[in-house]
């Protein structure tokens, strides 16, 4: 079972969340995602690090442009399924009139994580 | 509007800063970050919502900075100690600390000149003078409860502290003074 664990919902964390959910078959790179969620670089990597750690979102690279360009190839982020299924859950819980437990956020029972 | 001229030298700029960062990160993933994150930077460098060059630029050194700060959360995450943390604290002279303290007391001494210069012929260090003796009476009544100082024998300090009012105290605070044992527990692996 993958969700949200050990991560709060913070403001930024969700800013980008909606920002993947807003078209959840968008990939993003990462310049592309702090503008859109007003985020700077040291705030926003971590986070995709952490999301990529517990499966919520992939990374790949783009192949080398065939324009020639020159420029590099972009790593660029996509939710799973996992995480979509996930994040819809988390924001809607974040939004919706349920009280969310925002001072004891829900963590795994020790020793049932995946 | 961005001269031909500085794009490449910002780019190049914001990637040292990043190569750096990636330093810090073991070996492939830093170098993957590397490619990651420098690949980011033409994006910044011809973002066309950004109206001026030179804040393209700026925006592009400010992301290579933002970068040294994620290098070191992602060193954390990955769950490595740090090389340095793992050593014994090594009991080396307190340099920074010393200048700390004697650069805060030039910023004092500056703020009463100034005070002194914009009204003269007013007493500005009269009402100073029951600070500093509070300040030398708990300095020695530190040394006293002190089990051991460093550097110089008990008796040094209180001699540097009574012939130099407020820098000896500074010093002996900053540099002379055993800092509390801290009970840390031992490293989990």
């Amino acid at each position: 079972m993958c969700r949200l664990h050990d991560v709060k919902l913070t403001g930024p964390l969700e800013r980008v969340l909606r920002v993947f959910l807003a078209d959840p078959s968008a990939r993003h790179y990462g310049y592309d995602l702090m503008k859109a969620a007003r985020l700077p670089s040291g705030t926003l990597y971590p986070m995709l690090a952490r999301l990529h750690d517990q499966g919520l979102v992939t990374s790949e690279w783009e192949p080398p442009p065939d324009d020639a360009a020159g420029r590099p190839p972009r790593k660029y982020y996509q939710l799973t399924s996992d995480g979509l299924r996930v994040v819809r859950l988390e924001l809607a819980r974040a939004s919706g009139g349920a009280p969310r437990a925002a001072h004891a956020p829900a963590r795994p029972v020790p020793g049932s994580a995946p | 509007m961005t001269g031909p001229a500085r794009t490449p030298r910002t780019q190049r700029l914001a990637e040292g800063l990043i190569r750096r960062a990636c330093r810090r990160l073991p070996g492939e993933a830093g170098d993957e970050r590397y490619r990651e994150w420098a690949a980011e930077l033409p994006a910044i460098l011809s973002d066309p919502d950004i109206g001026s060059g030179l804040r393209r630029s700026a925006r592009a050194l400010g992301y290579a900075t933002g970068v040294f700060r994620c290098a070191r959360r992602l060193g954390r995450l990955g769950g490595r100690p740090r090389p340095q943390a793992s050593l014994p604290a090594r009991p080396g002279f307190p340099v920074r600390r010393v200048v700390v303290g004697v650069a805060s007391y030039a910023a004092v001494v500056a703020i009463f000149l100034a005070l002194a210069a914009a009204r003269p012929g007013r007493p500005v260090l009269l009402p100073v003078l029951p600070a500093a003796a509070a300040f030398v009476a708990f300095c020695l009544i530190d040394l006293a409860r002190a089990g051991r100082v460093r550097y110089l024998p008990k008796w040094g300090w209180v001699i540097v502290c009574l012939i130099q009012i407020p820098l000896g105290g500074i010093m002996y605070l900053a540099a002379g003074k055993v800092p509390p044992a801290r009970t840390e527990p031992p490293a989990q692996p």
